[in-house]
C-alpha cells in the first residue's frame, strides 16, 4: 500500500493555499457583487484613487490572513474507526465519521486544481446525519490512500478470507465504457433541448433581474422596446426566432456535453464501478454496487437513432445534497450491450424479461386527460366568448393532450418477480427503473374515492434514493404486492446498503 | 393492454394489513386539528381585511362577498373533511413493521418495516403540551418521503411506543 500514514493528523497541500485564497474571494465576491456593481458604477466614492487602492489592499490583506489561520486550523486523520476533520479558528469544529456509515468518498478537480495538482475530496455519510465532508486541496496521493482506505474497510466485511484487502486493491480494473468525442456529439445532440432551453431562459431571466435591481432605468427601457418589437413582428420573425433559439439550445447542450462528459471513463473492479470524467471540473466517482439503490435508464426519440441510452445509479443520499449528488453518477451514451452487462453486474440474470407486464388501468389516461387536458381548456374557457383562437386552440389542445397522455399510458407499466421490480414510464422518452426489493425502506398504498370506486390504487415504493410510484393498478394486485414487499423487506438478511 | 391479473406469482397468504385493526388517535388531537384551521381562517381573514382597508381605490362589494365566500367555503370544507376524516387516522404496529393510515377522499396507509428503521423520535408542540399529547417521528434511510409521523398519542403512549421501536433497532443493528 502507499507509505502515506492516515491516522496522524495531516493539513491539506500547500499549494491549497492558493485555493483557498481564490476560493474564499470567489464567495466573497459572489456574495457582494451587485454591491460591487452599485460601488463602480456611482463612482463619486472611488474618485480618489488612492482609497481604491487601499480597499482593495486591505481586502487582499484580511483575506491572506483568513487564508493561512484557515490552512492552520484545517487537519484530519482516520482514529480507530472513526474519520476525524477539525477546522475553524474563529468557531472550532470537529466532524467525526464512523468509517463504517461513510456511503461514497469522490473526488473533483477543477481548472485551477487540475494545475495545482490538487483534488476536493467529497466524504457522503448515509442516512439521517447528512454531514457533509469537504477537503478543498488534498494531495493527490494522499486522497488515493484514503479513498482505497475507506472503500476496503467496507468490502473486507464481506470478502471471504482468502481474497485479502490487498488483492482487491491490485484487481485490475476493466474499461466498461470509454466515450470518444463522436461519442459526445451524439450524446450532445440526442440531450432534451426544450428542457436546455428553459434553463436557458431561467438562468437569463434570474440574471436580468439580478442586473434590473441594479439598472433600474435603462431595463425598463429595453424591456419596454422589446415588447414593442414583438407586437409589431410577423409569423417569419418568429419561425426565425425558434429556429434561432433551437440551435442556441443544441449549441448549449453541446457545450455542457462535452464539459460535463469530456474523457467520461466507467471503469469496473470487483463489486465496484468508478466513474471519470470532466474537462474543467474533473470528477472522479466510486460506487460499490451494494450501495446502488436503483438503477435507471432512459432513451428519448433522437437517443433511439443513434441507439444510445442514459444511465444513472441511484445511490442512498442524504436528504440536503439527493439533487445534487444524483447528477454526478450517470453514464450517458451507453449502448445496448453495456447497459445489458450492468444490469446484469448489479441485477444478476434478467428473470423480469420473462414475467408479464402489468400496465397501468385505463382509468389512469382518463385522469391524465381530465389534468392535461380538461382543466386548462375549463380555466381558459371564460375567453371562448371573446376570441376565437382560443376556441381553436381548446379544439386542438383537447386532441393533442388525449395523444400525449396515450403515450404515457402506453408505457406505464412494471414487472414483478420475488426479488425484484422493473417499472417503465416516461411519455416521449422511455425510462425504466429497476430495483431489488429489499432496499424497500417504506412502501405506500394509496386509494381516491374515485379509484376505489373502480377497485383500482396506487403504491409507491421508497427506497434511500426516491420513490418508485405504480399508478392506478388492480386493488387486489396492489394489495398483495403490498403485503408482498414488506414480507420479503422483513425477511430479508441482505443490508439495504 | 388486458393482459394482466392471475400473473403475479407472489405468494398468496401473506398476513394482511386490516384497516379495522389499526388503533385511532386520540379524540384530543381533533381540538389541535381545529385550531390549526382556525390560524388557517384567521389568516385569510386578516389578509382579506388587510387588503380591503389598505386598497387605495375603493373596491367593489359584490368582490369582496365573493372572495370571502371562498373564504368560509375552504375553511367549512376543511372543518367537514378533518371531523369526517378523522376516525380514518390510526396506527397499527406489528411484530415486524409499523404503519399509519389516513384520508377521506385518498386513503393512504404506509408502513416501514422494522428492520428500516434509523432512529424514532417525540415531539410536542405549544398546543399539544397543554393538551398532554406528543407525536411519534420515525425516521428511515428515504428521507422525508419515507419518515412517518403518528401525531395525536398521549403522552404515556408516546414514550412506550418510542421504547418498543427503539428497542427493535438495537436488535437489527
Amino acid at each position: 500500500m502507499s507509505s502515506i500514514d492516515l491516522t496522524t493528523p495531516t493539513r491539506q497541500s500547500v499549494r491549497g493555499l492558493i485555493l483557498i485564497f481564490l476560493f474564499s474571494f470567489q464567495k466573497f465576491v459572489r456574495a457582494f457583487w451587485p454591491l460591487f456593481l452599485v460601488l463602480i458604477f456611482q463612482n463619486n466614492i472611488f474618485q480618489n484613487q488612492r482609497v481604491i487602492y487601499l480597499t482593495i489592499l486591505v481586502f487582499v490583506v484580511l483575506l491572506a490572513a483568513h487564508t493561512i489561520l484557515y490552512y492552520l486550523n484545517f487537519y484530519f486523520y482516520v482514529a480507530g474507526d472513526e474519520f476525524i476533520l477539525k477546522k475553524g479558528y474563529l468557531r472550532k469544529q470537529t466532524l467525526s465519521v464512523p468509517l463504517e456509515r461513510i456511503q461514497s468518498v469522490n473526488t473533483r478537480q477543477n481548472l485551477i486544481q487540475q494545475l495545482l495538482e490538487v483534488v476536493t475530496l467529497e466524504i457522503d455519510t448515509a442516512g439521517t446525519v447528512g454531514k457533509e465532508l469537504k477537503i478543498h486541496a488534498l494531495s493527490k496521493a494522499y486522497s488515493n490512500a484514503l479513498q482505497e482506505r475507506l472503500q476496503t474497510k467496507r468490502s473486507t466485511k464481506k470478502l471471504t478470507e482468502e481474497t485479502t484487502a490487498e488483492e482487491t486493491q491490485k484487481a485490475k480494473e476493466e474499461t466498461l465504457l470509454h466515450l470518444s468525442p463522436a461519442d459526445l456529439l451524439r450524446i450532445g445532440i440526442s440531450q432534451n433541448h426544450i428542457r436546455a432551453g428553459l434553463v436557458i431562459i431561467a438562468f437569463g431571466l434570474q440574471l436580468f433581474n439580478q442586473v434590473q435591481d441594479v439598472f433600474q432605468e435603462q431595463a425598463d427601457k429595453y424591456s419596454s422596446e422589446f415588447i414593442e418589437f414583438m407586437s409589431q413582428s410577423n409569423w417569419a420573425l418568429i419561425t426565425f426566432m425558434v429556429i434561432f433559439f433551437l440551435l442556441v439550445s443544441i449549441l448549449f447542450s453541446l457545450l455542457r456535453t462535452v464539459l460535463k462528459y469530456f474523457d467520461f471513463k466507467l471503469l469496473k473492479k470487483p463489486e465496484t464501478y468508478r466513474i471519470e470524467s470532466g474537462l474543467l471540473n474533473k470528477r472522479n466517482v466510486i460506487i460499490p454496487h451494494q450501495k446502488v439503490q436503483e438503477l435507471n435508464w432512459e432513451t428519448g426519440p433522437l437517443k433511439r437513432i443513434f441507439g444510445i441510452y442514459n444511465l444513472i445509479f441511484k445511490q442512498a443520499v442524504s436528504g440536503q445534497n439527493r439533487h445534487q449528488q444524483q447528477q454526478l453518477v450517470d453514464a450517458p451514451g451507453c449502448l445496448t450491450h453495456h447497459l445489458e452487462k450492468l444490469k446484469h453486474d448489479l441485477f444478476g440474470e434478467d428473470k423480469l424479461a420473462e414475467v408479464p407486464r402489468i400496465y397501468s388501468d385505463n382509468f389512469y389516461f382518463r385522469r391524465l386527460w381530465l389534468l392535461f387536458g380538461w382543466i386548462p381548456v375549463i380555466l381558459a374557457s371564460p375567453f371562448f366568448y371573446s376570441e376565437w383562437i382560443f376556441r381553436g386552440a381548446a379544439l386542438v389542445w383537447l386532441p393533442a393532450a388525449a395523444g400525449y397522455c396515450y403515450l404515457i399510458i402506453k408505457k406505464r407499466y412494471f414487472r414483478v418477480n420475488n426479488h425484484q421490480i422493473r417499472i417503465s414510464k416516461g411519455a416521449i422518452s422511455h425510462k425504466w427503473e429497476q430495483m431489488e426489493l429489499h432496499k424497500i425502506q417504506a412502501v405506500e398504498f394509496k386509494q381516491s374515492i374515485f379509484q376505489k370506486r373502480r377497485s383500482l390504487a396506487s403504491l409507491d415504493l421508497m427506497n434511500a434514493s426516491g420513490t418508485i410510484t405504480i399508478p392506478f393498478i388492480d386493488e387486489k394486485i396492489a394489495k398483495q404486492l403490498y403485503n408482498y414487499l414488506l414480507y420479503h423487506t422483513e425477511i430479508s438478511r441482505k443490508g439495504w446498503m | 393492454m388486458e393482459n394482466f391479473t392471475n400473473s403475479v406469482v407472489l405468494p398468496e397468504n401473506l398476513p394482511e394489513i386490516e384497516p379495522g385493526k389499526f388503533t385511532g388517535l386520540n379524540r384530543k388531537f381533533l381540538t389541535i386539528l381545529y385550531v390549526r384551521i382556525l390560524i388557517v381562517f384567521l389568516i385569510l381573514a386578516g389578509g382579506l381585511i388587510a387588503f380591503v382597508s389598505l386598497a387605495e381605490e375603493t373596491i367593489s362589494g359584490k368582490f369582496i362577498y365573493l372572495i370571502a365566500g371562498a373564504i368560509l367555503l375552504i375553511i367549512a370544507y376543511s372543518a367537514v373533511i378533518t371531523t369526517l376524516g378523522f376516525p380514518k387516522k390510526g396506527y397499527l404496529i406489528r411484530e415486524k413493521d409499523v404503519s399509519f393510515q389516513r384520508g377521506l377522499i385518498t386513503y393512504r396507509v404506509t408502513s416501514v418495516p422494522l428492520n428500516r428503521i434509523q432512529h424514532v423520535e417525540v415531539n410536542q408542540g405549544v398546543l399539544a403540551k397543554m393538551l398532554q399529547l406528543s407525536s411519534v417521528k420515525i425516521y428511515t434511510a428515504g428521507g422525508t418521503s419515507s419518515d412517518l409521523t403518528i401525531p395525536g398519542l398521549s403522552e404515556p403512549e408516546a414514550l412506550k411506543l418510542k421504547a418498543f421501536l427503539s428497542g427493535k433497532i438495537s436488535e437489527h443493528e
